[in-house]
């Protein structure tokens, strides 16, 4: 007989596992940047400076402003890096590590044998460091966050295996380069800005820039339309590295030192937090390099204008931590919206 | 049983005038249907008849946008996943949602855990009850095994355990059998019934019409949007089935024109992928070839194995006369192999990304500057202009991103990636090339599709799971069952014939049951 059961179950949220549907295509949202990272991130930006403008007498200088762009130089450069890799879906955690080993590994060679030396032994130990990366996890399918958080601590500790103490006693043409000034400028701004505007170029005018962005939002789609996924990652990597080593060399000409215990400590955190800020996700695929480049100034702007201010730097990371999460917030708010819509 | 077979059953989950629309496309065009209590229903239908977007209605996935559907007593205009459970509907798809290294009384209980009064999980009581559905089912399973060591068939039954200890009123089964072995097969189908004596309406989704006249109290075939028609167990036959599921394709069948080249462009010579072949095959240009076989012959396996996806097992390869290295998809395309993906989303398109960068994602580089590498956005912009015109691309926007296009749109990207002109591929290989794709799009892309392998002097193979396809747009076809090459020869036999090629043993599984 048909006798419909007795009764039907009084479910829980938590007990949907029967009910629930076939996991699909993970959904990716309509439009390629949320309304919000596109323009209230480049308004408040703005407005902060407007802000600091008012209420300060020397934010809005011209030695303040190129003196915050020399200041934050190395995280330009390697923001710029680690946006591209980031695009593509993947992280680097121990850019900070690897600053201090490139810094340290520079100065040691900078004291014994001379400027050359120092600038090629820069940029090789971040290239080669990167290439690591990039093999073991663009090639061999390790996980990024694993390889990258190995190298957070082992790099800095072989950077204080190298050079216990401060490295110093660099040759004049080292400190001489740093407080060099074309255009009024110092080299070391000019760097960062010829760094960035290559890594915007690369992304919106080369083929290139498309490939890594594909590779983020899908990367079985990009393997299976010949993209060379693992050649890319791997050259990401190894790009991260070298602009690592680059900003290396600029952090210890410019402190005309390198400090193996304290060299880019917190790097990755500033790094990841412009990042983000650009609206480039962990999974990427989306945001865009010059809304990056925003993010880096719109903190360094923050640092500048609150220690202007007389707040202490424990006020600006504070401040700093608060407008990431603010800004995350108000996507998850406007994405949330656009599903209802 | 309560149910006289043919008549509609009083009581169970009855839809009426169930309506959903995705943007122009209407995909459900007012549903009746009942599903009665106590009953096993076949639901039928060919690709793109509206299965899937009811199933979603039913699961909560998918909302209608009207609907009356009544179970028992209550009414309801829809559902949420959680309306669904709590309605009592349950679903079993093809693909597991279990915990490999759980035991089976922990899968049957995940997210229902049986408590102590300490709030720790009883594993005792759970194993024993586990025990206790699993032996009413008659399955002779021990609960404290890992699911992860279990055969296919057997995960099967433990996700039909899991879905029948919540006393489920409706249980829908999407093909059920598709990973099974014979014998496995057998047991399933006596389990569906065990089932239904129960008291559950069982709906009961495939492909195999073999199971449908096994095991099906009624059978409800699904065309264009609209229940085609339902026939009791009395009245279902091979052929009337068939001949439900896919009407006459005279229509595009005459659209084919045997205007072959002599040149052979793809040689098949003993191909062997991980699991199907061997094959021996001459594709001229200009011909069209299908790969016809059901969920689990291994069409989508040989296709991907000639895209260099997956790697040949065995045998050579030519394009052109000229043995090709296959070694991932990029040596295939350098090779001339260019594959479309059956599962757009997942394989073919970068949602997010617009319609033009979707469209030349393989070609940015060709279509760069010779000497500044800079891409070229008007060179783009003026291909991706002719595609719009050649394929019929609704909403013709280059900005739009791939993701807002409906299926048959966003398959015309997908293709015209292909026969663009660029990269020049002599063989196009399509996995399931209409999957999803509404009616008047698969004429587009089907004229599409051998417009371009004339005018291109190339070579086509596609695979589909249905036989309306295969004559609309194959001039030969190959038949697959579960790896073996069965069929080579011309797409003019009679759809049924087709169907009772590719029918993997059907007399074998009757006795076995």
């Amino acid at each position: 007989m048909t006798t419909p059961p007795a009764s039907t179950p009084a479910g829980t949220p938590t007990a949907l596992v029967v009910a629930e549907p076939e996991p699909a295509p993970r959904r990716r949202r309509t439009a390629r940047t949320s309304v919000v990272v596109s323009w209230v991130m480049p308004a408040a930006t703005v407005l902060l400076m407007a802000y600091f403008s008012v209420a300060t007498s020397n934010f809005l200088t011209f030695d303040n402003l190129a003196a915050v762009l020399t200041q934050n130089a190395a995280v330009f450069i390697v923001a710029a890096a680690a946006a591209m890799l980031l695009m593509a879906g993947y992280a680097d955690l121990s850019v900070g590590s690897m600053m201090a080993l490139a810094g340290v590994s520079a100065g040691l060679a900078f004291t014994h044998h001379g400027v050359v030396a120092g600038l090629v032994v820069g940029l090789l130990v971040g290239l080669a460091v990167g290439t690591l990366n990039g093999v073991l996890i663009g090639v061999l399918e390790m996980s990024p966050i694993v390889v990258t958080l190995g190298g957070l601590a082992a790099w800095r500790a072989l950077a204080q295996y190298l050079a216990p103490d401060s490295v110093f006693g660099f040759p004049d043409a080292v400190g001489d380069f740093a407080i060099g000034r074309f255009l009024g400028l110092t080299w070391i701004a000019w760097i960062a800005i010829v760094v960035c505007v290559v890594a915007v170029a690369v992304m919106a005018l080369l083929p290139l820039g498309r490939h890594i962005q594909a590779i983020g939002v899908n990367a079985r789609a990009a393997f299976l339309v010949g993209i060379r996924v693992k050649g890319t990652i791997l050259a990401l990597y190894a790009v991260v590295g070298l602009a690592v080593g680059l900003a290396a060399l600029l952090q210890v000409a410019r402190l005309d030192s390198a400090p193996s215990g304290t060299l880019g400590v917190g790097f990755e955190v500033t790094v990841l937090t412009a990042v983000l800020l650009g609206g480039i996700p962990f999974t990427g695929g989306r945001g865009s390099m010059w809304r990056v480049l925003v993010g880096v100034w719109l903190i360094a702007v923050l640092k500048n204008g609150l220690t202007l201010l007389n707040y202490g730097p424990e006020v600006a990371g504070m401040v700093t931590g608060a407008v990431l999460v603010v800004a995350a917030a108000l996507e998850a708010v406007a994405v949330a919206a656009r599903r209802r819509g | 049983m309560a149910d006289v077979p043919g008549e509609p059953a009083r009581s169970g989950l009855t839809i009426a005038n169930l309506h959903k629309s995705y943007d122009e496309n209407r995909v459900l065009k007012g549903i009746d249907l009942v599903f009665g209590f106590g009953e096993v229903h076949a639901l039928l239908g060919a690709n793109g008849a509206g299965k899937s977007t009811l199933l979603g209605c039913l699961s909560g996935a998918v909302h209608p946008d009207r609907a009356d559907i009544r179970i028992g007593e209550r009414s309801y205009d829809g559902f949420t996943p959680r309306r669904a459970f709590d309605a009592g509907i349950a679903i079993i798809y093809q693909h597991f949602q279990l915990i490999g290294p759980l035991s089976v009384a922990d899968n049957i209980f995940l997210g229902r855990e049986l408590r102590r009064p300490g709030g720790t999980v009883d594993r005792r009581r759970q194993e024993r009850e586990a025990g206790e559905v699993l032996a009413e089912l008659g399955l002779d399973l021990d609960p404290r095994a890992p699911v992860g060591g279990l055969s296919v068939g057997a995960q099967q039954m433990v996700e039909i355990a899991r879905a029948v200890r919540l006393d489920p009123r409706v249980l829908i089964l999407d093909e059920p059998t598709a990973a099974l072995g014979a014998h496995e097969v057998a047991a399933l189908l006596a389990l569906v019934r065990r089932l239904a004596t129960r008291g559950i309406a069982v709906v009961y989704v495939t492909h195999l019409l073999g199971e449908v006249l096994e095991v099906a109290d009624r059978a409800t075939v699904l065309r264009d949007g609209r229940v085609h028609w339902t026939r009791p167990r009395s009245e279902l036959t091979l052929a009337g089935l068939v001949e439900g599921i896919s009407p006459d394709a005279a229509t595009d069948r005459e659209r084919k024109r045997a205007a072959l080249g002599s040149d052979v462009v793809l040689r098949l010579d003993g191909a062997c992928s991980g699991f199907t072949g061997p094959l021996d095959l001459d594709v001229r240009a200009g011909e069209v070839v299908g790969v016809f076989g059901l969920l689990g012959s291994g069409r989508t396996d040989l296709l991907e194995s000639l895209a260099g996806v997956r790697s040949l097992r065995g045998g050579a390869v030519r394009i052109d006369d000229t043995p090709v290295r296959l070694g991932s998809p990029r040596a295939a395309q350098r090779s001339g192999v260019a594959l479309v993906p059956s599962d757009r989303k997942a394989q073919a398109l970068f949602g997010t990304m617009t319609a033009v960068e979707n469209m030349l994602m393989p070609h940015l580089g060709r279509l760069a500057g010779r000497r500044t590498a800079l891409r070229s956005r008007r060179r783009e912009h003026d291909v991706f202009a002719r595609m719009v015109d050649t394929v019929d691309l609704v909403p013709p926007r280059a900005a739009q991103p791939a993701d807002g296009f409906s299926g048959g749109n966003a398959q015309k990207i997908a293709v015209a990636r292909w026969t663009c002109g660029l990269g020049s591929p002599r063989l196009l290989l399509l996995d399931e090339p209409t999957q999803g794709v509404d009616i008047g799009a698969r004429h587009d892309l089907y004229a599409l599709v051998r417009s371009w392998a004339a005018d291109a002097g190339a070579a086509v193979l596609f695979s589909t799971s249905d036989p309306e396809e295969v004559l609309a747009l194959a001039d030969r076809v190959v038949v697959l069952v579960e790896g073996r090459v069965t069929h080579v020869g011309p797409a003019d036999l009679e759809e049924s014939a087709l169907v009772a090629l590719a029918q993997p043993a059907v007399t074998e599984r009757s006795v076995a049951s």
